[in-house]
């Protein structure tokens, strides 16, 4: 076994090197002028390209880049924030994205699974009806417009919660974008978790273990919930990287300074900054295959069925 | 398993009380919570480049002069200056104002930063050479020569010395622009290089507030009232507050709600509050001096076989847009249609008081809405070209609002209906993909937005220069260019009324060359709360200064 | 002992087919039909279907029998000359209102452009919907293909496959939607091209999954010994067995892909206006959700619709496919 994960962390670490170089190239085909100025001439841009190393072939600036980035330095701006170094900007976005986004998660896995468990153990009946219509509508409202009936009812018609984000008041003011977040989360979660514990109520071992005079909370909590949890558990896996790594929109309306709305300054604002755009696609990248990753390694350990066919493989 | 179950909805309820019963955090005294359209991507006045950067660094760091509520230049860290009888040489004395480390304001302050904005050469820096302040050997600093041989010179500690190339009328009042604010070399040279302004740690003032949280980019900055301010008397906020609120709507609720004191509306929400008795009152319309006009790209080249180099074409086009209905129906907040090239409420004459482009019928038998002349160009233009049908692209920036989406569509489906024969396809990209699309003359005709850097009609007509870098259209004229020189170097510059004069002959071959079809001018439109007064708007360079603001 | 005797053709003759003596019991328990009867029977996917189908006719129908143009701005001049526009009228019949549209019905209103929002949002709703047959289309070809070709070969092939599937997937879709700008023009091309390289990852996986567990199966070693090519398996063999999850993968990424189409929209990079979807449209009500509430309701419910649509039929499908799970 130790030999399949050390094999699938070294395949991991290629796969990144290859997206890391990937973006890089993206990045810098991309249109759009790094130097979005109205006023200045074109030698005083060529003067800046060179003085950023842009003038060089692409191979040896990745070299460059990569060899800073080993270092654990991501560099400067190239025009977003005149060139400030990086790191501090983004660890204080990521700060509030990923406070955000853990908020989300424990809210909306939670409620996502008390839902869906209640909706199983009463198949058919009341409860099931609802969990499945707030789980369908969860999934059919947009979450953006979700955001602004919280921002207007909560923030507006009932003036409680603070109408925007504010990192001098993090928990108060991170309710409202957390709880919007989770919408989706909870609609996702709630309908896999009906119908895996569905699944493994069905099933034989737990038939018999009902033969054996199991019953009730008991039955639930160590026969079924352990086994129906574990494929629960991939599906929240993405959604940790979607609600970490921000969401665009919510920062837009509740005002949060977050990764969503530095990417979007990156590659939308007024110039295209490659450094920031690399930066970030590497972040959410690492984040992306580290998950990917550990959740691979879990299932070998967890499941020994995917450990036969795993070590088959290898 | 049923009361069991009922757990699971327990949970829930018991965490939302939790929430609820968290509390929120009151407001301070004499705290004042304003609405900013856009981040703050940099404090370096040698970086900086948009209005709401010039705004916040205007509000920590004093230059050498200030303006007041009507726009006239009075001292603010100069205690007086001297000129000299040619016009060329400046002496500021400057009053003994302190650094928020506790260090003097001297003249070095000023002369490091402007040799520094100068060797940076960033997107303002054409503001120290000839086409502005003129002074002496910016050109040649920008373009890499020794910083210290720019015209500014400490002749003491308390004392600066500025040469210029040539006389510049309003001088005094350029000195109120960020682009000329000091920076501590002491300060500068501690903090970590390329981190100068990115947060409160390595940036310090000498204004009327001091920075208390910031990083670039962020949606909320605020501000402390600086007690060693030279005026502090003048400062009465503890706290200034910015948020950065994009959709108007939201701006509304959260102005209705009482999150913020001041904020900028638009469209619909305008319509809105002056429906509203109460609301209505609090409404301010403040013209911002910033013009929008069509470019045309009169490269005969350009990928529709150039009908744009064609002047009835472009005759046609000015004359074919109904600009009232622009301002009336789409924009609905009090904007001025503008057919001058200098935009509206700017740049008062100093000895007749009257604004540059008050007569706005000047140049009416080339600019006006007139659907019989527009197709009598639009005929000739199709006999010369030889042609009946043209399709051009209309190119403008998605990213910078509601407003531009409005008025490109509607542009659209008044040249589609006002000129048959004539197809306009939109065409959006980003805004950095829009100036470098712009600025290398690869477009039709596209949608542009200037605003003034300073106050004089030439921060406008410098734009149709041929040696101007961004705005060329691919149009050049000898003419033009030759007026435009004139008018800042000896021959004009001296002489106020000849030198207006020679603008509007200027102006005048742009329209007859309908290089440009003015729209219209813009105009904010401010929420501001009973609460709040004092708060001081100007149409060139720094657009809104909180130094006398007061809240009750 | 010598036999020489070669077969001639007169030797065989053709069976007469196996199916005519098929037991007719038997034959109408055929899996297929049981699943229509079982959807059949689902209220709730049949809700759904129905749902699909409103929303379809509507959007062909209703632009066609409008009286506007989805991009004509409605307007009249006044008594001096200026011109009126019919901006931000809410819900009206001809008759029933006043001002100077008063002879005119807006059913869902107009927009702040005097554009009338009834065939906007029908109009926007075909967009959505060749979003969602596009994506059907990408999932079931590149998807699905994708999938059972990595799942089959399996091993080093897999492996690469799945690295590829990696890397996809981690460039954000902004970047890949700034990169395709370079090659075509914005609009609704761009919002397929968008789709085309990410859309298909899920389904992918769905069918590698099915693929892995069936390609072990005896009938497949059977059809392999007696010759079966690889694709002949992974097509014929495979395929068919695999179709419940797969259709069901279809009906989810319907959503999905109408929404990533939305979010384009929303900010910024998706349709070119005046050109419009269910998607613009919201951004569009967005700007005045709080004075303007009616502006936004009716490509929001349009959406909800098409949503709640795949996603019931979706969810019956899975039922109907797969009985074990869910209501038997």
């Amino acid at each position: 076994m130790a030999k399949y994960i050390t094999k699938r962390i070294l395949m991991s670490v290629v796969t990144l090197f290859i997206i890391i170089f990937t973006l890089f190239v993206l990045v810098r085909i991309m249109p759009g002028d790094p130097f979005p100025v109205e006023r200045m001439t074109a030698e005083m841009i060529e003067l800046k390209r060179i003085e950023l190393g842009l003038d060089r072939p692409i191979p040896i600036q990745f070299a460059d880049y990569m060899a800073k980035l080993l270092q654990g330095d991501l560099g400067n701006g190239t025009s977003l924030y005149n060139g400030a170094p990086i790191m501090p900007i983004i660890l204080v976005c990521m700060e509030n994205s990923f406070k955000i986004g853990v908020m989300s998660i424990l809210f909306g896995s939670g409620v996502g699974l008390m839902m869906g468990i209640a909706a199983a153990l009463n198949r058919g009946k009341f409860i099931d009806r609802f969990c499945t219509i707030c789980s369908i509508l969860g999934v059919c409202v947009p979450s953006y417009v979700f955001m602004i009936f919280l921002q207007y009812f909560f923030a507006y018609k009932i003036p409680f919660f603070p109408y925007f984000f504010d990192p001098s008041n993090f928990f108060f003011s991170a309710i409202m974008p957390a709880v919007s977040l989770s919408l989706i989360s909870i609609a996702t979660v709630a309908r896999f978790t009906r119908n895996e514990m569905l699944e493994v109520l069905d099933s034989d071992y737990v038939k018999l273990a009902k033969s054996r005079g199991l019953y009730g909370f008991k039955l639930i909590r160590k026969h079924v919930l352990r086994n129906a949890l574990i494929p629960v558990v991939t599906v929240i896996a993405p959604l940790v990287v979607d609600l970490l790594t921000g969401a665009m929109v919510m920062e837009k309306i509740y005002g949060v300074n977050g990764l969503g709305k530095l990417m979007v300054d990156a590659i939308a604002g007024e110039g295209i900054d490659y450094n920031y755009v690399l930066a970030l696609s590497i972040l959410f990248s690492s984040l992306y295959i580290g998950i990917m990753l550990i959740l691979d390694i879990l299932y070998v350990i967890i499941d020994p069925r995917i450990r036969l066919t795993a070590k088959e493989k290898v | 398993m049923k009361p069991k179950l009922k757990r699971f909805f327990i949970f829930p309820l018991i965490g939302l009380l939790f929430l609820v019963t968290a509390c929120g955090r009151g407001t301070s005294e004499n705290e004042l919570k304003v609405m900013l359209g856009s981040t703050v991507v940099t404090l370096d006045t040698a970086h900086m480049q948009d209005s709401y950067s010039f705004e916040v660094v205007a509000d920590c760091i004093d230059g050498l002069m200030q303006l007041d509520e009507k726009g006239n230049a009075i001292p603010a860290i100069a205690e007086s200056f001297e000129v000299s009888a040619d016009g060329k040489e400046y002496t500021f004395h400057l009053r003994d104002a302190k650094w928020s480390n506790g260090d003097p304001v001297t003249a070095h302050d000023f002369v490091f930063a402007w040799r520094r904005h100068c060797k940076i050469a960033d997107e303002y820096s054409f503001i120290f050479d000839s086409t502005v302040a003129c002074i002496k050997n910016a050109e040649a600093v920008i373009k890499g020569a020794d910083p210290s041989t720019l015209g500014v010179t400490a002749k003491d500690d308390k004392t600066l010395v500025v040469s210029l190339d040539a006389p510049v009328s309003f001088f005094p009042a350029l000195m109120s622009f960020p682009s000329f604010y000091p920076i501590n070399e002491k300060f500068y040279n501690s903090v970590k290089e390329g981190s100068y302004g990115t947060s409160p740690d390595t940036f310090i003032s000498n204004g009327a507030f001091t920075l208390d949280s910031y990083i670039p980019g962020t949606a909320n900055i605020a501000l402390k009232k600086n007690e060693s301010y030279w005026d502090a008397n003048r400062v009465s906020l503890n706290m200034l507050r910015y948020q950065v609120v994009s959709s108007s709507d939201n701006a509304l609720t959260a102005f209705k709600n009482g999150t913020l004191q001041v904020v900028k509306i638009a469209g619909e929400q305008v319509e809105h509050i002056k429906s509203d008795s109460e609301l209505s009152k609090q409404l301010s319309f403040i013209p911002e001096g910033s013009l929008y006009y069509i470019a045309f790209n009169q490269d005969p080249k350009n990928h529709h076989g150039g009908v744009l180099a064609n002047v009835n074409m472009r005759l046609a086009i000015t004359n074919a847009i109904d600009r009232n209905s622009l301002v009336k129906n789409y924009l609905m907040d009090g904007s001025l249609p503008t057919y001058t090239a200098v935009p509206q409420k700017f740049s008062a004459n100093v000895k007749t008081g009257k604004f540059f482009s008050e007569n706005q019928d000047r140049y009416k038998d080339y600019v006006s809405f007139n659907l019989e002349k527009a197709r009598e160009h639009l005929d000739k233009a199709k006999k010369e070209l030889n042609r009946d049908e043209f399709n051009i692209h209309l190119l403008y920036s998605n990213d910078s609002g509601d407003r531009i989406t409005k008025i490109v569509q509607a542009v659209k489906s008044q040249l589609e209906a006002n000129l048959p024969g004539l197809t306009v396809t939109l065409q959006p990209v980003p805004k950095a993909e829009y100036l470098r699309n712009f600025s290398t003359d690869n477009f039709d005709i596209a949608v542009a937005n200037w605003s003034p850097d300073y106050d004089d009609p030439m921060t406008f007509l410098n734009l149709w220069t041929t040696s101007n870098a961004k705005s060329t259209e691919y149009w050049s004229s000898a003419e033009y260019d030759k007026i435009i020189s004139d008018c800042s170097t000896d021959n004009l510059a001296i002489n106020y009324d000849a030198r207006w004069d020679a603008m509007y002959k200027a102006e005048k071959i742009l329209f007859e060359q309908a290089v440009i079809a003015p729209l219209f001018t813009n105009t904010n439109v401010i929420l501001t709360s009973p609460k709040v007064s004092g708060i001081e708007y100007h149409t060139a360079g720094v657009d809104r200064v909180f130094k006398s603001a007061k809240v009750k | 002992m010598e036999n020489n005797y070669t077969p001639v053709k007169e030797d065989f003759r053709f069976l007469p087919r196996r199916d005519s003596v098929e037991d007719a019991h038997l034959a109408s328990t055929d899996y297929w039909k049981n699943v229509a009867r079982q959807f059949a029977k689902d209220k709730f996917a049949l809700l759904g279907a129905a749902l699909i189908v409103f929303v379809i006719l509507f959007a062909i129908f209703a632009p066609l029998l409008s009286f506007y143009e989805y991009d004509e701005i409605v307007a009249t001049t006044d008594a001096t000359g200026a011109e009126v526009v019919a901006k931000s009228l809410s819900p009206q019949f001809a008759g029933g209102a006043t001002g100077y549209f008063s002879d005119k019905t807006f059913l869902f209103g107009t927009d702040d452009m005097g554009r009338d929002l009834w065939t906007r949002t029908w109009h926007g709703a075909r967009v959505s919907l060749l979003i969602a047959f596009v994506a059907i289309l990408i999932d079931m070809i590149i998807g699905m293909s994708y999938g059972l070709i990595s799942g089959y070969f399996g091993g080093v092939c897999d492996n690469l496959m799945q690295r590829f599937i990696e890397i996809i997937g981690c460039i954000p879709t902004l970047v890949i939607i700034s990169v395709l700008a370079i090659f075509m023009t914005k609009g609704i091309g761009l919002v397929i091209a968008a789709l085309l390289i990410t859309e298909w990852i899920g389904m992918s996986k769905i069918a590698r999954a099915e693929c892995l567990k069936l390609k072990e199966r005896e009938y497949v070693l059977a059809s392999r010994t007696l010759g079966a090519g690889n694709f002949h398996i992974m097509f014929k063999q495979i395929l068919p067995n695999i179709v419940g999850p797969v259709i069901t993968q279809v009906m989810f990424s319907i959503p999905v892909a109408i929404f990533t189409e939305a979010f384009l929209s929303f900010v910024g990079v998706g349709i070119v206006l005046p050109q419009c979807s269910v998607g613009s449209l919201i951004e569009a009500g967005f700007n005045n959700i709080t004075i303007l509430p009616y502006q936004i309701m009716p490509p929001i419910f349009v959406l909800a619709f098409l949503m709640l649509g795949f996603n019931l039929v979706g969810d019956g499908l899975r039922r109907a496919l797969s009985p074990k799970i869910g209501d038997v």
